[in-house]
């Protein structure tokens, strides 16, 4: 499997290594509150084999309105994604009610854009993120043996593994509020219904479902009574050398709390999905670039070619020595906001993970037109707001970033 | 030639195999142009036409879930599909002939998790995939079939 090699040496330096832990950066600094959720990278969340740049959170999930609950450990936080996914195999015996369409059972496909799937039903239950009320929502069961799976949901996940990092589950807690919206509820086009995401199972029979917005899966942290307008996730920076692990936070609500007050920040709209158009010096502006915690690196189309990793890594960028950068980030077309220089650095990969497991400087090449995907590293020795889709914060009316 | 890498893989499943064999050969790329009407009632979809420049056409299919434009040579070849929306369109639909073995090595590498776009070369086509929820892309198309003097980065 290509993407293997450098989790496995990742996983050994975890092991055997006595590397550096993150540091502070200025500003680095969380009051602890009810709204305030331990965010590991690489870390204590992660479980004993976490891939480089894999931030992880604990997720507690109950019965709606019980005290029967599940404590699920190395949970993937996703800003890329809305709603919490979970295996089957994580809940224990914990029994959770279904949601309902006419024609069954709701069980939902999400399609991920490396060509895999997650299958699974679609339940409620209590959510609980750091020391919040318990939010009631809809949630994604991942199980391929639920139902027929349908073809359109090609390589569907089974369970945790070593080669994810053993994840139970994703919690995505991007900028909007449903995994899917009103695509996924239209009824008007027959040979659509449920825009192929939402299914309804009966039996053996599962049949594309319109789907109300209620009854998608929903981002937990969108649905909070005080602090749903949005979050803020603050990572420690890391040295050039990388480290073997952090810990920081995500912090729920902006502007609701003493404790979650904007500081110093740029704010910018984002696009209906969730975009803004990022410019590497040198390049062509890129619309559709996105900061994501669920991507492990920085992954562009450089305006001038940088060395690839040797197979299987490819797919990772390996210059001689550190590169550095200079990208402009600014709201899409028409949007508010102003906007940013990022600098950054591109190191070599494979130099580095024998070394730790989170570091501020790799990334690799992506396709032509999928715009700049700022994942983790970005997010590394930065305080990052994310305003929530229709919600307003000190940021505006969401969906809205700033740094 | 394969950019992939990142950090998971998973296990392989052969729960789709079924793909290529439960899908008829509607599909549209490196087929006749007269299999986008089949794509479009397949998919469900609206159709426009418009030519873009003399050297292809582009047939639009949209539904609520995606829209699919489909590249037509003058001689009237399907030589590249695009997509963008909240779902794929169905791949056997829209890949015909490779939905099968596209899928097939979709399978046999597994997840990348920690990335958001793919590459992969089947017989001859390409496909790329790239976004994240509420945002997927896709691209695919024959190199050979690409008439004389049109880059894929036309293809949008």
């Amino acid at each position: 499997m290509s993407s293997a090699r450098i989790a496995i040496l990742v996983a050994a330096a975890g092991a055997l290594a006595c590397g550096s832990k993150g540091s502070s950066h200025p500003g680095f600094q969380v009051a602890q509150g009810d709204n305030v959720m331990p965010v590991s990278v690489a870390g204590v969340h992660c479980g004993s084999s976490p891939y480089v740049n894999e931030p992880c959170v604990a997720v507690t999930v109950c019965q709606p309105g019980t005290t029967s609950c599940v404590t699920v450990e190395n949970v993937l936080l996703d800003t890329g994604s809305f709603g919490l996914r979970l295996f089957a195999q994580a809940l224990g015996g914990l029994s959770l009610p279904p949601v309902t369409v006419g024609q069954g059972e709701v069980a939902t496909c999400v399609q991920f854009a490396d060509g895999t799937s997650d299958w699974g039903p679609v339940r409620m239950a209590d959510v609980k993120l750091a020391n919040e009320p318990p939010v009631t929502v809809p949630i994604h069961v991942i199980d391929a043996t639920f139902g027929t799976v349908p073809s359109s949901c090609t390589t569907p996940e089974t369970g945790p593994s070593a080669q994810n990092g053993m994840s139970n589950g994703i919690l995505g807690i991007g900028a909007f509020v449903e995994d899917c919206g009103p695509a996924c509820a239209d009824t008007t086009n027959p040979q659509n219904l449920g825009a192929g995401l939402y299914y309804a199972v009966n039996g053996s029979q599962t049949v594309g479902a319109a789907v109300p917005l209620a009854s998608q899966v929903q981002n937990p942290a969108a649905l909070l009574p005080t602090d749903g307008n949005g979050l803020i996730v603050a990572l420690p920076s890391v040295p050039a050398s990388g480290a073997t692990s952090v810990e920081g936070w995500l912090v729920l609500g902006i502007g609701t709390r003493s404790n979650n007050a904007v500081a110093s920040a740029t704010a910018m709209a984002l696009d209906g999905s969730g975009a803004f158009t990022t410019t590497v010096s040198g390049g062509a502006a890129q619309g559709g670039s996105f900061a994501d915690t669920g991507s492990n690196g920085l992954f562009f189309d450089a305006p001038t070619a940088i060395a690839p990793c040797a197979a299987p890594d490819q797919g990772w960028y390996c210059p001689a020595s550190p590169l550095s950068f200079s990208a402009r980030n600014e709201p899409s077309a028409g949007l508010p906001g102003a906007p940013v220089t990022v600098p950054f650095q591109i190191a070599n990969v494979e130099a580095l993970s024998s070394r730790g497991a989170v570091f501020s400087n790799v990334g690799g090449g992506s396709v032509q037109g999928a715009g700049f995907d700022w994942g983790l590293p970005f997010y590394l020795g930065r305080t990052v707001y994310l305003g929530f889709y229709g919600r307003t914060s000190p940021l505006g009316t969401g969906p809205a970033i700033a740094y | 030639m394969n950019p992939t890498v990142p950090a998971r893989g998973l296990a392989a499943l052969a729960v789709v195999a079924a793909l290529a064999a439960a899908t008829p050969a509607l599909a549209a790329l490196g087929e006749r142009a007269a299999s986008v009407d089949a794509d479009r009632a397949a998919l469900g979809a609206t159709r426009r036409t418009f030519a873009v420049r003399q050297a292809f056409q582009v047939e639009r299919l949209v539904t609520p879930a995606n829209t699919v434009r489909e590249y037509v040579t003058p001689s009237g070849v399907v030589f590249a599909v695009t997509w963008q929306g909240v779902s794929r369109p169905d791949l056997g639909v829209v890949l015909g002939a490779y939905a099968g073995p596209y899928v097939a090595e979709i399978d046999a590498r597994g997840p990348s998790r920690g990335r958001r776009a793919r590459r992969v070369e089947v017989q001859g086509a390409i496909v790329e995939t790239w976004g994240h929820m509420r945002a997927l892309h896709g691209r695919a198309w024959v190199p050979a079939l690409l008439p004389a003097g049109v880059s894929v980065d036309e293809l949008r």
